[in-house]
Parts: C-alpha cells; sequence; structure tokens
C-alpha cells in the first residue's frame, strides 16, 4: 500500500476515533445545557441561544438528593483513597522491600481476589453489615470499597517500590536508621508523586463505584451514583436534568484524569501487563 | 522479587568496623525488618481476610442454606444441594447463562479489535499527539453510571439521537424502540459497554506495542517485510501477553456488567437482558431468596476465578524473561 494511502486511513481513523469517543460526551454536554422544550422538537432545537443553566440548578435543589450524593462521594472516595494508601503503602513496601517470606505467593493471590465477581462478597457481607448495623454508614461502604481499593494500591506501589534505588536504603542503614525510620523519612518522601498519583486513581475508582453502593445504601449514605441511577428511573422524561446530573458526577473525574493523565497512561497500564 | 531486595544488607564493607559487631547490628537490622515487614501488612492482610476472605466463604456456605426474612430477622435452614440443582432446571438461570456467555464473547471480540486499532493508530507517528490520549481517557475515565444514563438518552425512542439520525439520513422511517425489543436491547446494551471498556485495553495494548523493541521491526524491514509482515511476525508475537491479559480480564469485567442493565432496562423486555450478575442480585435483594442468590454468584465465581487463573499463568514466563534482561 503507498504511504500516501496508509496516512490517508490512519488519518481518517483517527478523526473517527475522536468522533466517536468525544460525540456522546460533547452530546450530553450540550442535552444538559437546554431546555426541555428544545430537546422534544423534531428535530431538536440546537439554537445557542436557548442555552441555560436551569438543569443544574434545578437538580442541586436539595430535595434533588443529588447534592448529598456528591457530598457522600466525596467522603466516602476521600477516606477511602486515604485508608488504601496508608495500609496499602505499608504492605506493598513490605513486600518489595522487607524479605517477606512468601511475598510472591501473596501478591499473585491480591491480584486474584481482584478478579472476584462483586456479588459473592456482597451478600454476606449485607447479612453481616445488617446485623452491625452498618448497612447505610460512609464506615460500612469505605471498609468495602478497600477490598477493591487495597489490592490496586499493593500492586502499583508495590512496583514503584522496587525501583527504589536500594543504595539509598543502605545508605540509611549505615547512618543508624532503623527500617521503619528509613521507610518514614527515605522512601515515603521520594515516593510522594506516585503515592499522590495512586491515591487519584482510588479516588476515580471509589467514586464511580455502584454495585456496593446500591446494596449497601439505604436513605443517609446515598452515592452521586446511586443518585442519578435513581433519577434516571424517576424522572426519566426530564432529560436535560437526566444529563445536567450525570455530567456533574462525572466531571471531577473525568477532570483528574485528563491531569494525571501521565501516571494512568504510564503507570498504571504498563503495571497491569508487568509482575 | 527483585535480586537485591532479598539478599541481607552487605553493611560495613570495607567501612573499618570489627567484623563481629557488624555481623549483630546486620542481623539486629534484618530481624527488625523482618518484624517491621510483618507489622505491615497485618492491616492489609486484615481487612482483605474481613471483606474477602470470609465473605467468600460464607457466599459458599449460604448457597447450601434456604434463607427466610422473618419478623424476627433472617432463619437459616440447610437447603443441600437444592439451590443449585434448582438452578440447572430453571428456564431463566440457563438463558442468562446463555446469554452472558453471548454478550461475553461478543463483547471481547469487539472490544479487542477496536481496542488494537486505536492503539495502533496511537502509536503511529500521526497519532502521537497528546490530545488523542486525552479523548481516550475521557470514555474510561466517566462514571458508569453517567454513562449508562447517556445511552438511555441516545437510545430514547421518541427523542433520542440515534432515531433522529437514522430517521434524517433516510435510513430507517420510523422510530424504533432500541431497548423494548428483546434480542435488539441486549445488543443496545452491548455496543454501550464496549464504547466505555474500548479505552483501558487500549491503554494496554499501547504500553504492549511500546514494549516492542524498535530494532525488531529494523531486522523484519531488512529482510523485506512489508507493513502486514511486521505486524504478524512482529508486532502480534510482542504483544502475545498483553492481548492474552487483555482478553482476560476485559472476559471478567464482561461478566459482571451490572450498571448499564440496571440503568438502561432493569432486566426488561420480558427477561431478555437478564445476565448472572443481574439475575444474583435480582434474586438475593429483589426477590430475597439469598441462598439462590449465592449459588448464582458462586457459579460466576467459578467462570471469573478459571479466567484469574489465565491472567497468572500469563504474567508469569514474562516475569522470568523480563529479570534475566
Amino acid at each position: 500500500m503507498p504511504r500516501y494511502l496508509t496516512q490517508f486511513f490512519i488519518r481518517f481513523g483517527l478523526i473517527a476515533f475522536t468522533l466517536l469517543s468525544l460525540g456522546p460526551v460533547v452530546w450530553s454536554v450540550v442535552t444538559s445545557l437546554l431546555p426541555l422544550s428544545a430537546l422534544t422538537s423534531k428535530p431538536p432545537d440546537l439554537n445557542p441561544l436557548n442555552m441555560t443553566l436551569e438543569n443544574y440548578s434545578l437538580v442541586l435543589d436539595s430535595s434533588r438528593g443529588l447534592f448529598s450524593g456528591l457530598i457522600n462521594s466525596l467522603i466516602i472516595a476521600t477516606f477511602t483513597a486515604a485508608v488504601g494508601l496508608v495500609i496499602g503503602s505499608m504492605a506493598a513496601y513490605a513486600l518489595a522491600r522487607l524479605n517477606m517470606p512468601g511475598s510472591n505467593k501473596i501478591l499473585m493471590m491480591i491480584l486474584a481476589t481482584q478478579m472476584f465477581p462483586g456479588i459473592v462478597i456482597a451478600i454476606p457481607l449485607f447479612l453481616v453489615m445488617s446485623r452491625t448495623r452498618l448497612v447505610d454508614t460512609h464506615f460500612g461502604l469505605i471498609i468495602v470499597y478497600l477490598s477493591f481499593i487495597l489490592p490496586i494500591v499493593i500492586w502499583i506501589l508495590k512496583g514503584f517500590f522496587e525501583s527504589v534505588p536500594m543504595e539509598l536504603e543502605r545508605a540509611a542503614a549505615v547512618d543508624g536508621a532503623s527500617p521503619i525510620q528509613t521507610f518514614r523519612y527515605i522512601v515515603l518522601p521520594i515516593s510522594l508523586p506516585p503515592l499522590f498519583a495512586t491515591g487519584v486513581f482510588a479516588f476515580i475508582e471509589a467514586w464511580n463505584e455502584f454495585f456496593f453502593a446500591i446494596i449497601l445504601t439505604r436513605i443517609n449514605v446515598k452515592t452521586a451514583s446511586i443518585a442519578i441511577a435513581e433519577f434516571s428511573g424517576q424522572y426519566q422524561t426530564l432529560y436535560g436534568q437526566m444529563l445536567a446530573s450525570a455530567v456533574l458526577a462525572s466531571i471531577p473525574v473525568v477532570a483528574l484524569a485528563i491531569i494525571f493523565r501521565r501516571f494512568i497512561l504510564e503507570g498504571f497500564a504498563e503495571g497491569a501487563i508487568k509482575a | 522479587m527483585g535480586e537485591g531486595s532479598n539478599s541481607p544488607l552487605p553493611l560495613g564493607e570495607g567501612l573499618g568496623v570489627r567484623a563481629s559487631t557488624l555481623m549483630q547490628t546486620s542481623n539486629n537490622y534484618n530481624r527488625n525488618r523482618y518484624r517491621l515487614g510483618i507489622w505491615f501488612t497485618a492491616p492489609a492482610v486484615i481487612v482483605l481476610l474481613i471483606v474477602l476472605a470470609y465473605p467468600i466463604i460464607a457466599s459458599l456456605v449460604l448457597s447450601f442454606l434456604k434463607v427466610r426474612f422473618g419478623g424476627d430477622g433472617l432463619t437459616f435452614a440447610w437447603h443441600g444441594i437444592t439451590n443449585y440443582s434448582e438452578l440447572f432446571t430453571n428456564q431463566l438461570f440457563r438463558e442468562a447463562l446463555f446469554r452472558s456467555a453471548y454478550f461475553t464473547v461478543l463483547e471481547v471480540a469487539a472490544v479487542i479489535f477496536l481496542a488494537l486499532s486505536v492503539a495502533l493508530m496511537l502509536n503511529h507517528p500521526l497519532g502521537r499527539s497528546a490530545f488523542y490520549r486525552v479523548v481516550l481517557l475521557v470514555p474510561w475515565a466517566l462514571s458508569p453510571v453517567a454513562n449508562a444514563v447517556l445511552w438511555k438518552w441516545i437510545y430514547n425512542a421518541n427523542y433520542g439521537i440515534l432515531n433522529q439520525s437514522l430517521i434524517g439520513l433516510g435510513i430507517i422511517q420510523e422510530n424504533i424502540i432500541w431497548l423494548g425489543t428483546p434480542w435488539l436491547a441486549l445488543n443496545m446494551i452491548l455496543i454501550a459497554d464496549v464504547w466505555k471498556a474500548v479505552p483501558f485495553i487500549a491503554l494496554l495494548m499501547l504500553a504492549g506495542l511500546q514494549n516492542i523493541p524498535s530494532y525488531l521491526y529494523k531486522a523484519a524491514r531488512l529482510d523485506g517485510a512489508n507493513a502486514w509482515q511486521q505486524f504478524v511476525h512482529v508486532t502480534l508475537p510482542g504483544l502475545k501477553t498483553t492481548l492474552v491479559i487483555s482478553v482476560v480480564l476485559q472476559s471478567i469485567w464482561a461478566l459482571k456488567v451490572f450498571d448499564l442493565i440496571y440503568v438502561l432496562t432493569k432486566g426488561s423486555p420480558a427477561d431478555s437482558t437478564v445476565l448472572l450478575n443481574y439475575l444474583s442480585w435480582r434474586e438475593t435483594f429483589s426477590n430475597l431468596d439469598v441462598g439462590y442468590g449465592a449459588a448464582i454468584a458462586n457459579i460466576l465465581f467459578i467462570l471469573m476465578f478459571m479466567l484469574a487463573l489465565v491472567y497468572i499463568r500469563a504474567l508469569r514466563p514474562r516475569q522470568t524473561t523480563q529479570r534475566d534482561g
């Protein structure tokens, strides 16, 4: 195939890829800015002069549950990421550097835990948590979210800790630092960027979670995902508002993903195909 | 484990300190490290035991029980393998199993094909710009429920953009009820799921492509290989591990699909979009047949566990070759 033809096909493919990826997203943003009358006329009235933020102010009204859902998601995702980072970084460091016997097997088990269907653990957890009154609490959901966040955190951070030069730790040991001091004052400070990025990743995953949230929440700690799903069932003809709430819940995670794209592209994708 | 991390610290070499004290410090140091290692892994292991190991065992036990929600709370009665034998005579379960298999195979095939195409384009000099990386990340980061709502609107029979464009282009004459027709609804869910899943797999493949050493392509070109031959003899073998991992991960995720069904159809029309994961959830939390729901969950678990074993196998050989290199 001549070179210009190859180039033509690739350019064409890239345009198709861009349109197909962004088209639905752009369309939902446009929808969220239009009043219902514009959306239900045929063809839809896309006059930009009609655009309004009314849908947004309506869905953020406190009676709708979306605002409290966003707050709940923020609390739960932040704590899940924070606790996951603290516990996970310690475990990752131990597995990477502290001569734990059988650490390879532990790692493989952690990886396998990623592959369990949520429903298997959701049923017994629901029964236990109903008895201990943990259903519909922030704490309950955070603990459950750690089940899928911790393995990811450990897996990613173990890779980073292994790349910390051994000489640094030896030098610290020669200077009389105990292992815990080495971790606290040498390893952690130079691992701050990956730690932060892993935290962001954990935040996105916890923010987006839906399956456990629908089982383990009732009224008090409904997350944003639950609020949107309920909204799309109850008010399914209020298209603009439906999309406005979906856009609102997606803005934080999409923004985080774009800001931290380097890490996600290089660090995380590579981690999944390498042990 | 890396080589350096397992060997004891060679402390004191050439430091001019007496050997006996050195040995002792070194031993103490290593013992401290070992002890710290236990303390450091303990919290994570305890949390994982509580939220993973215990429920998995409990789920197995539950599937042999008949659980009832009564006025005085839950009652448990031994039910033997009845939950399982009921499963395999149940029409809906068999249909859901078949539909899950159909959905998974088709979804994985579509995702792998599209993701590979996208990754190849983004790895080409024309596609290297950061803009396309951002384009790739947007559908991936989108909250799954937002994704479901977005497709619900696109598929809307009266005002959805899909019907409007197809009518506008003259391809169809009247509105199609995308989510109200049995097989069609499942396939529309499949399309929405593929759209959401392609970016991440494309990311994995992009990482895989970038790990193929460029001298292999140079050598192939020197031997007179054309673009297609380079793809078949260099790219595909180089991507083998990545492809296996992508297929396994995507199969697991396809078997787990839930959000889309919940928002788009709730299993309708006529239960034609009920897949295994959704069925298990519905039996447990709507029909309150906990033991039966757990039995379905365990079938799903076994299917996924077998896939997980393949993933771990796929990672292993690579590990040794990389450590040598």
